[in-house]
Order: structure tokens, then sequence, then C-alpha cells
């Protein structure tokens, strides 16, 4: 630094020209503990808010989760019962040539004579089910 | 200064019950040393207030993870130095000014707290106009007659790099003064 600009600097003395008075420093330390002790009491609100915020998305959470649970069983159910119906009604390919002609014989058959049951068994009126019944009760007895 | 033992409050603010006891012990031992640097910095009383109390506070929150790395002062002031940085720009936002080292040209005759006659309020014009760093470095040096090493220890910076910054700051605050003569 040259002896110029410390002459410049000197004229300006080197005592940092601000004063604070000593009354501000005795109670500066108990206004940051009262501070901080107000802070204290702040954090636990909120880390009670927090957990009831927590604990009601862990609630919404939970619901959501047993509905998807019962959503994915009830999708499992209808596709086992689906495929149940569909293995009675639709018959399995054969392995053997032989067999795979009868099961197309069968296949081409089979709609026709499902069809022609429905039809009956929807075409079945009051007197039919007496009769069927009656008949029942007779070969019971 | 009162004498702190360093060791003895390490070991103690490991214990809940006595941590609050500590901490007290902490703020009356340094919070007028931290004013000062504060100070240097934000340059102004009520301003200072604020970052000493923010520092004090975040401090406290960081207690119970202070392993004694650094010593309790070096630690206090890296907080007490960001946070007068955050307070500095947040300032400069609202007054919708980019550069966060810009500082206006105070008129320190205004100010309640200043102590000093025309030509050091022409000296603390200048150090204003200084990077908030350069600001810490130059008062340091100047006002406190800091060796660079206690420095350097203090604002973890090359002893190199402050004798650079401090040069750096007595050629502006001399063209400053001499602007103005």
């Amino acid at each position: 630094m040259s002896t110029k600009n410390n002459r410049i600097l000197a004229s300006g003395g080197s005592r940092y020209p601000f004063k604070v008075s000593d009354e501000y420093f005795d109670n500066l330390t108990a206004r940051i503990m009262e501070q901080i002790d107000s802070v204290e009491q702040e954090v636990p609100e909120k880390v009670e808010t927090v957990s009831a915020h927590s604990a009601k998305l862990f609630s919404i959470h939970k619901n959501r989760r047993r509905n998807l649970w019962i959503s994915t069983i009830s999708v499992a159910a209808s596709l086992v019962l689906i495929a149940t119906v569909a293995l009675k009604f639709i018959p399995m390919p054969s392995s053997t040539p032989v067999e795979q002609q009868k099961a197309v014989t069968t296949v081409q058959y089979s709609p026709d004579n499902y069809n022609e049951d429905l039809m009956n068994y929807t075409m079945v009126d009051n007197v039919d089910v007496y009769y069927y019944l009656s008949s029942e009760e007779d070969f019971g007895e | 200064m009162a004498k702190i033992d360093e060791q003895d409050i390490l070991r103690r603010i490991q214990d809940p019950q006595s941590r609050r006891k500590v901490f007290e012990e902490i703020v009356n031992v340094y919070s007028r040393q931290l004013y000062w640097k504060i100070h240097y910095v934000v340059q102004n009383h009520d301003d200072t207030d604020d970052v000493l109390q923010n520092t004090f506070i975040k401090a406290w929150r960081g207690l119970e993870n202070f392993k004694g790395d650094s010593a309790i002062f070096t630690w206090l002031y890296r907080i007490a130095y960001n946070e007068s940085i955050t307070f500095i720009k947040q300032k400069k936002q609202m007054s919708s000014i980019d550069d966060e080292d810009f500082v206006e040209q105070a008129s320190f005759v205004a100010d309640e707290y200043f102590d000093g006659d025309n030509t050091q309020e022409l000296l603390m014009q200048a150090v204003s106009t200084l990077p908030a760093k350069q600001r810490q470095v130059f008062c340091m040096k100047y006002f406190e007659d800091k060796k660079y090493e206690e420095i350097s220890d203090l604002v973890g910076t090359s002893v190199g790099a402050l004798k650079a910054s401090y040069h750096i700051a007595v050629e502006k605050i001399t063209a400053f003064i001499r602007s103005k003569e």
C-alpha cells in the first residue's frame, strides 16, 4: 500500500465510527434467549399440525389402498368366473389331427346345439315349469 | 471478552439438560463481537440487530450437530456472514436491484448510532461501496488491526487472497475519497 493511500486513510482514523449503548448489550442475551424460547414453542405446534396432516394423509392413502385391493380382487374374481364359464362352453383344442378334426366338427356343431338349448330354455313358460316340477315329484316318488 | 472453554462447551452441548444454559453462555460471550462483524456488512443498527438474532436462532437449531470441527466463534461468524449476505440480497430484491454487492451510499450523519466527523463519514461511504466480503476484510484489517492469519481462519480464504483483497479495497477507497475532494 502506498504512503499516499496510507495518509488518506489515516485522515479518517482507525476507529470504527459507530457506537451502541452498553444497555443494548446488557439486554441482548436475555432478548435472544426469549426469542429462542418462543421459536422452540412454535416448533412442537408445527410438528403437531404436521402429524395431524400426516395422519389424515395416511388415512386417505390407507382407504385408497384398501379400495385398490378390493378392485383388484373383484377383477380377479370376475376373470376367474368368466374363464370358468368359458372353459365350460368352449371346447379345448385337441392335440392329434383326428381329435382336431372331431373338435372342428364339435365346434361347428356346438354353437347350434347351444343355441337350440338356449332357445328351448327361454321359451319355457309356466306350464312347462309346472310339468318339469311335477314330473320331478313323480320321479321322487 | 470472557474466555470460554471450548472442550467443556462441546461436552455440555451433547447433554440436552445443559444445552440451553451453554447456549446462553455462548450468546453472552460472543454477541458483542458478532454484532460488529455483522455491522461491517449491513452498516445499520436495526438491521444488525435483526441479523444477529437470526444468527443465534440458526445457531441454536444447529447446536446439536456442532461437533467442534472449527472454533465456536468461527462457526458463529460463518452463520452470521451468510445471514448478512442473505439479508442484503433480500433488501436488494425489495428495492429491485440485482447486484448483491451493491450498497447505496448511505448518509451516516442521519444515523443516531454514527459517532464520527465528516472525514469518517466519507471513509464509511467509501467502505459502503465495496463488495460485502471485501468490506469485511477491510474492516477487520483496518479497524480491528487483525492479522491476515486470523482473518484467514475466520473467513476461510487464503492469506494471499486476503492481502490482494485488502490492497484492492484500499485502492477503491482512496479513489473514492479523492473523487469527493
